[in-house]
């Protein structure tokens, strides 16, 4: 570090900028206002940990739902046909079983993180210590298949979360 | 309720640290103005938790924190920064005052650092935080810092030398 000691000498005696007295009195008005738990402006928001992007997850399961729901209306139609034309005898029961023909079966749920981002120490509600706040952008996909038929049917959605990771202090 | 921290304390804190505070914001916007706003609200925020001039890491990490939130919070300004910071590294060069040609000479080649080594400099130089402090603020280990800041005086050295 010896190499450096000359030109460290010389950064040292550059000075920064005075800041203004105007600067000052900002804070002095700042800090004699009662603290504003969350204002619309503050720019470290206070999320909990593990909280995702409902918008995201409202809108995946929305579009997931809608499409399981059209999947059974089609597997109901031909149920449907053949009751009419029975007409002479009592038709056979249905028998809903796990198993039952035409259902659809949860066979996977995958997360892929493709952004992961720190976005440094920020301060959470009631906590004293600073949190690091990590920011994971993830894409969900769940799937779902007909065991007789083979049809499967997969729903995917972005989704954000983020965590705040405990710090120690120094 | 003790809520109210006496005005010397706050004051003292306020007066020692805030000209290298604003010039480790202006790292990240172009006006001193826009500086002084983030250090306005990152130095309130801090004082409000801590009560105390201890723990300067956080106070830093505190100004970086609001400073790239607010770059991300106005996604058009952000995108003119982002623009601003590809086209060059010295758009937000930290502001000094100048006693003759070599000091602008040598304020300007701090300027010209990429970000990463700038900012570990002006926080050892001008802040003089230590290496682990720096670590804290960045989020890397204080190796990483104390190698960001060799290549930085090296940099600023092998560039000084055409104007001695």
């Amino acid at each position: 570090m010896n190499d450096f000691s000359e030109l460290e000498a010389e950064l040292r005696k550059l000075r920064p900028i005075a800041i203004s007295d105007e600067l000052t009195a900002r804070v002095e008005r700042a800090l004699a206002e009662p603290p504003i738990s969350s204002t619309p402006t503050s720019a470290v928001s206070r999320r909990k940990p593990g909280s995702i992007d409902w918008r995201f997850l409202g809108f995946g399961l929305a579009a997931a739902a809608a499409l399981m729901l059209l999947a059974k209306v089609g597997n109901d139609r031909p149920a449907s046909n053949q009751e009419t034309v029975a007409t002479l005898t009592p038709p056979p029961a249905r028998v809903i079983t796990p198993a039952s023909p035409g259902k659809f079966i949860p066979t996977g749920v995958t997360q892929v993180v493709y952004h992961a981002r720190d976005e440094g120490l920020v301060f959470t509600d009631g906590v004293e210590n600073p949190v690091r706040r990590l920011r994971y952008r993830k894409r969900e996909t769940m799937q779902w298949q007909q065991p007789e038929t083979g049809a499967s049917l997969r729903v995917s959605y972005p989704s954000e979360e983020v965590v705040l990771m405990p710090v120690s202090g120094q | 309720m003790e809520n109210v921290v006496t005005h010397e304390d706050w004051k003292a804190c306020f007066c020692q640290h805030a000209p290298g505070l604003v010039l480790f914001a202006r790292q990240w916007v172009r006006t001193p103005a826009d500086a002084e706003d983030i250090v306005q609200e990152a130095f309130v925020r801090f004082w409000r938790k801590q009560r105390s001039p201890e723990n300067r890491a956080l106070l830093f990490a505190t100004v970086r924190s609001i400073a790239l939130d607010l770059l991300r919070r106005d996604s058009r300004r952000a995108r003119r920064e982002a623009d601003a910071f590809l086209e060059t590294e010295q758009t937000a060069a930290p502001s000094f005052d100048f006693d003759n040609g070599s000091q602008r000479a040598l304020a300007d080649a701090v300027g010209r650092l990429p970000r990463e080594q700038r900012e570990v400099v002006v926080m050892k130089i001008w802040n003089e935080l230590t290496f682990a402090d720096i670590g804290t603020v960045l989020g890397i280990s204080q190796n990483t810092a104390a190698s960001r800041y060799r290549y930085a005086l090296s940099a600023l050295k092998r560039n000084l030398v055409p104007h001695e």
